[in-house]
């Protein structure tokens, strides 16, 4: 059992996740890990392995069946209703869709990143916190897209989308970001560029990133650490350079995809 | 001659991958059949409704008699005719916006999506399926006998009959609605009512106003209708005219009737086009 470092972001203990009932399959497996302010970590593995799962229990969209997710040393994981939504404004979701208001602007979509912390009944009808309009713009600012502020967020590439959303998590202000298959629906270099902004914001804002990825070799330049997943546990976790091709490899071995 | 000997090879390939393909004879006889069916079917209708084509030819002088003495149209009456005009878009429109209105909340209860209890998805469905199934003339003879002869009870039965059509449809949009934003909203801490208003509005609007704007022709159309049991609007004054054999003042309306139902179907055609 490793010893976390006292200044962990998030850390999960020996999480365990069972769909359907007590016969159920079991996606995750006592898997532990913990991610510092600064950080990037990527977490790599086959369909099915359960890094998805993990990612959403992290995330307080799944409840874990056994073990404990600690956000900033408070437990998460029993926390429902609004205490559980104060507790998922800490942290930033990036999908493998942007999941964007295409009819709405690229201003107005990163403006919803703001609502957790505007609870009110004008918010509440449809309008906008416009008092947060700067540091919206600030937000697309981090992507590069202040330019794209008035457009329609439908008229957007697939990229651009990706980096609007980025915008809109960092608008909720996190402490970490947390990634699911990001650049799995985007070409090679639209890739290249969201994982460079996620490295960027990581180092820059001191957030704490996790990334589920499918590709080992963006995973090995962009990463601090690289976490490996098998059948619902965690096989390795160690820097980029410490892990051999074939550790990696290992992963996907005898899967039929 | 490889050539020629190409396409049985093809055939015989896509049978063995269990391509379904019916055979030469299998495939015809099925469509004998249907071809039967189908006139079966035919002469049966034919039969029922006692089509007679040779009536037609003799009753033609009968159906110029009427056209003679229908022409011309009676523009004196037109400016009688303008006050029910307008009574009719208006029960059209009152109709609509009462359906939509009470249609909405119907929806979400019955979108299998939203809806908060089964028992309550059931109720809203059935609902929606009785204001729909029975049809608005009904519902405009019923509201009649209640509230009497005029425009509201044309309104009235409207409302309810759009409530059936609305209802459905509305709810067909939100279980087909693209859910990304609403999960993105929620992961990012905003409320249950901020994630409704933020994500699923703009993302349902513009096909709900399409559906409204579609329901708005429709309902003009049928207000016509219903002036003929007493719900006010054209309708009563062209059963009023055809009572007094006053065909001049039936064309006209006719007339006011064609550009009106036309009119309403351009600007519904065009607002559809911008809220796209």
């Amino acid at each position: 059992m490793p010893i976390w470092p006292a200044g962990a972001l998030i850390q999960t203990e020996a999480l365990g996740m069972r769909y359907g009932g007590a016969n159920g399959r079991l996606a995750l497996d006592g898997a532990s890990l913990a991610l510092a302010p600064g950080e990037l970590l990527v977490i790599l593995g086959h369909n099915g392995c359960g890094k998805s799962t993990l990612l959403k229990c992290v995330a307080g969209l799944l409840k874990p069946t056994a073990g404990r997710v600690m956000v900033a040393g408070r437990d998460i994981t029993g926390l429902t209703g609004r205490a559980l939504s104060e507790a998922r404004m800490a942290m930033g979701m990036v999908f493998q869709q942007a999941r964007l208001i295409g009819r709405r602007s690229v201003l107005a979509n990163v403006l919803c990143g703001t609502l957790g912390r505007h609870r009110s009944f004008a918010t509440a009808i449809g309008l906008l916190p416009r008092g947060e309009t700067g540091h919206a713009m600030h937000c697309l600012d981090q992507v590069g897209l202040a330019g794209f502020a008035a457009q329609r967020a439908g008229t957007l590439s697939g990229g651009q989308a990706q980096r609007v959303s980025i915008a809109r998590a960092l608008a909720q202000r996190p402490t970490a970001l947390l990634a699911d298959e990001p650049v799995a629906s985007l070409d090679p270099e639209a890739a290249e560029e969201v994982m460079r902004l996620l490295r960027r914001v990581s180092t820059t804002e001191r957030l704490g990133v996790i990334c589920v990825l499918h590709q080992p070799e963006l995973a090995r330049r962009y990463a601090d650490r690289i976490v490996g997943m098998r059948q619902g546990k965690v096989m390795f976790d160690a820097q980029p350079a410490a892990i051999a091709d074939a550790t990696i490899s290992a992963l996907y071995e005898g899967i039929m995809p | 001659m490889s050539a020629a000997a190409e396409p049985p090879l093809t055939r015989g390939g896509e049978a063995a991958r269990g391509v379904p393909t019916p055979g030469r004879w299998g495939g015809n006889a099925l469509g004998f059949l249907g071809i039967f069916v189908f006139l079966v079917a035919l002469a049966q209708a034919t039969l029922v409704v006692q089509a007679r084509p040779q009536d037609l030819v003799t009753g033609i002088h009968g159906m110029a008699d009427i056209i003679t003495r229908a022409s011309p149209p009676d523009f004196s009456k037109l400016p009688d005719l303008l006050w029910p005009a307008l009574e009719t878009v208006d029960i059209g429109l009152f109709g609509t916006v009462a359906g939509v209105l009470l249609a909405l909340p119907l929806a979400i209860l019955a979108a299998r999506n939203t809806a908060p209890a089964r028992s309550l998805y059931v109720l809203a469905r059935a609902v929606i399926a009785f204001c729909r199934a029975v049809p608005d003339l009904v519902w405009a003879l019923l509201f009649v006998t209640a509230v009497g002869l005029g425009p509201f009870p044309g309104a009235l039965a409207i409302s309810v009959h759009s409530i059936g059509m609305l209802g459905r449809l509305f709810a067909e949009v939100i279980e087909d609605m693209d859910t990304g934003p609403v999960e993105a909203l929620t992961t990012t801490g905003a409320g249950r009512l901020q994630v409704f208003s933020h994500a699923v509005v703009p993302t349902v609007l513009p096909s709900l106003l399409g559906i409204a704007l579609y329901r708005l022709d429709e309902n003009i159309r049928s207000s016509l209708i219903l002036g003929f049991v007493g719900a006010g609007g054209l309708g009563f004054e062209l059963l009023t005219a055809m009572n007094l054999f006053q065909y001049k003042t039936v064309s006209m309306t006719l007339l006011v009737t064609f550009v009106l139902v036309m009119a309403a179907e351009r600007l519904s055609a065009e607002l559809r086009r911008r809220v796209a």
